[in-house]
């Protein structure tokens, strides 16, 4: 006699265009809470409601079609098992993924997705200057696969894209996939568009991500999307040199840690900013100086300022040694 | 309960009121904070972003500073706390340690892996069990509903701390309830602040923030209270910009953790330093019955 816990299931349902407004309706079973989220959905769809709409296929976590929002964390279905949902919250609340247009119940239209995907070129660029051997295979050194071992794993699901909080707030930004995808092209030895690569998705791209790690906690293959995406900005600022005001705020902020050892606030909103930045911010700088009026003067150097300068002269050798 | 104090740049300058609460909440709780004088910024995920080696190697000083003393780093910011973690779990890499320990070598130090970083909030949940945090409140929060904010470098990547839910924790919360307080859940708390990018894309950091303090409030908070001064800065001082961004008026208060755990222990709002907010905490003081003194 196999256990079971009495499962409340809350499901969004809303067909654009013909219901006024989504709703959620409730289903309960008693369940075996090992039972996976989808497995409760095919079996209200079975049971109950044949009309319920979603995506599903290999139940394995090897398609990436259920992907949708459980208990507000975006994750596969046939991942997520009910019994420590209930646990923790009692009921299982089902909504379809964000970031993507509702088609019908919890399908969502992909569209917006693979666009941004599209946005990267997603194939390897042959380099003229090297071209690959025709008929022959195109090796690899270990370490070489090693650089972007994990990019592969991803299956494309969306969850990351879906719990993108820069993506929500910017349509503009490609989101946590094609950005981690970019990075497998870029690091890719056999790829021979780095530089173009990294040039085109620096505007309105790269430096939107708000390494809030969302996507890296929601993907359920472990590719570490925000962890990629700083791999690409480090590559970015390396081949590139400062294009974005994003990178300049990176690079501002490291030589603004060299001067005193602790933040310079002020400074670097200037150092970032520039001049007519700067001026544009003056009224909420008199605002927030009336209060914390400290943010006019530089803070002291840390004592030892001597050994935090000399790992940067050691780490960035060619940038400091004129 | 010893600590080395690590404060971070900006409870030092701009957010020196969380400075200040945490050491009236340690000096009240008996937790003796260690200054290092020597400490440099924790890189605040933007040094990484440049030079991802540099980073670990500044953070591999720090921690090994305090390993020098014998003391686990305690910090009061999500930001310093996550990249700091970030070296202790980078340096276990083979390949990154071959990298720093010749450069700490040469400038005389040694890291050895075994100091931890504590953030005072874990600091407070994990070595106070609620009852006795609970005896110790002398004017309970009781009325003020709080909406805690995380910070997202105190919860992911989930993998650096193996205790706590990425997208779904309760230890900010079970503080709170032992405050006295009410506890709000809502989908932001555990979301961005927009902070990262408050200098980069200035209105989508805005409309961010004000996405979460929109949030809090429809949930019924009177009060955000946020571990993080990063946080804060995109919380408070930048909150007239998030409600013109999310086209509502929000006068949402907003609390550093230790001011609100100050508050309930009996600490005067000037010892706090809650004059220094862009936004009054007046309407959330009054509900608790006391007043805020003009700095």
């Amino acid at each position: 006699m196999v256990e079971t816990v009495h499962a409340t299931f809350q499901v969004y349902r809303f067909t654009p265009g013909v219901d006024s407004s989504p709703r959620y309706v409730s289903y309960e079973f008693d369940l075996p809470p090992h039972t996976p989220v989808l497995s409760a959905l095919l079996k209200i769809r079975q049971e109950i409601d044949p009309t319920l709409a979603m995506r599903y296929s290999c139940r394995s976590s090897i398609c990436g079609s259920c992907a949708m929002v459980i208990n507000s964390k975006s994750r596969l279905a046939c991942q997520t098992q009910i019994g420590p949902e209930l646990a923790r919250h009692g009921r299982i609340v089902i909504d379809p993924m964000r970031n993507q247009p509702v088609a019908r119940d919890l399908i969502v239209d992909q569209k917006p997705f693979w666009h941004d995907y599209e946005r990267i070129d997603p194939h390897l660029i042959a380099d003229p200057a090297h071209p690959m051997p025709e008929g022959q295979p195109n090796p690899m050194t270990p370490e070489q696969v090693d650089r972007f071992y994990e990019t592969p794993r991803c299956i494309a699901c969306g969850a990351c894209y879906s719990a993108c909080p820069a993506k929500e707030a910017d349509p503009e930004f490609p989101g946590p996939m094609a950005l981690a995808k970019l990075y497998r092209f870029v690091v890719d030895p056999r790829d021979g568009a780095t530089r173009e690569r990294l040039l085109k998705i620096q505007p309105g791209g790269l430096w939107t991500c708000l390494r809030c790690h969302l996507c890296t906690a929601a993907c359920p293959k472990d590719v570490r999307p925000s962890e990629r995406i700083r791999d690409l900005k480090e590559l970015a600022i390396a081949a590139q040199g400062v294009t974005e005001a994003g990178s300049r705020h990176a690079v501002a902020f490291k030589e603004n840690i060299y001067e005193r050892g602790l933040l310079n606030e002020g400074k670097l909103a200037r150092q970032t900013l520039g001049l007519a930045g700067t001026a544009a911010q003056l009224p909420q700088a008199m605002r927030i100086l009336r209060k914390k009026p400290e943010l006019l003067k530089s803070p002291p150097k840390i004592e030892g300022l001597a050994e935090v300068r000399k790992i940067y002269e050691m780490l960035e050798d060619e940038e400091r040694s004129g | 309960m010893k600590f080395a104090y690590y404060p971070g740049c900006v409870a030092q300058e701009s957010g020196k009121e969380l400075d200040m609460a945490t050491r009236w909440v340690s000096r009240k709780l008996g937790i003796e904070l260690v200054e290092f004088p020597k400490f440099s910024c924790c890189g605040s995920g933007f040094i990484d972003e440049a030079n991802l080696t540099l980073n670990v190697a500044l953070n591999a000083r720090n921690l090994a500073l305090a390993e020098a003393a014998g003391l686990d780093l305690l910090t009061v910011c999500s930001t310093c706390t996550g990249m700091l973690t970030l070296a202790n779990v980078k340096l276990k890499d083979p390949k990154m340690r071959a990298k720093i320990d010749p450069v700490l070598q040469q400038i005389g130090t040694s890291y050895r892996g075994t100091t931890k970083v504590r953030h005072l909030l874990h600091v407070l949940t994990e070595e106070f069990p609620p009852a006795q945090l609970k005896a110790l409140v002398t004017r309970p929060l009781t009325g003020l509903k709080v909406g805690a904010f995380y910070g997202c470098h105190l919860l992911r990547p989930a993998e650096e701390y193996p205790t706590e839910e990425p997208e779904d924790p309760r230890q900010f919360e079970d503080l709170i309830t032992a405050l006295g307080a009410t506890p709000v859940y809502y989908r932001g708390r555990v979301m961005c602040c927009g902070f990262p990018i408050l200098f980069v894309k200035e209105g989508t950091a805005n409309h961010i923030a004000g996405r979460q303090i929109q949030d809090a409030k429809a949930h019924g908070a009177d009060a955000m209270a946020t571990p993080c001064p990063l946080c804060h800065i995109s919380l408070d001082a930048y909150q007239n910009k998030a409600e013109h961004e999310v086209h509502q008026a929000l006068d949402m208060p907003v609390f550093h953790l230790p001011q609100l755990v100050g508050l309930a222990l009996g600490a005067r709002p000037e010892e706090l330093g809650l004059s220094r907010h862009l936004v009054s905490v007046d309407g959330a003081l009054a509900k608790i019955g006391t007043v805020t003194v003009p700095a």
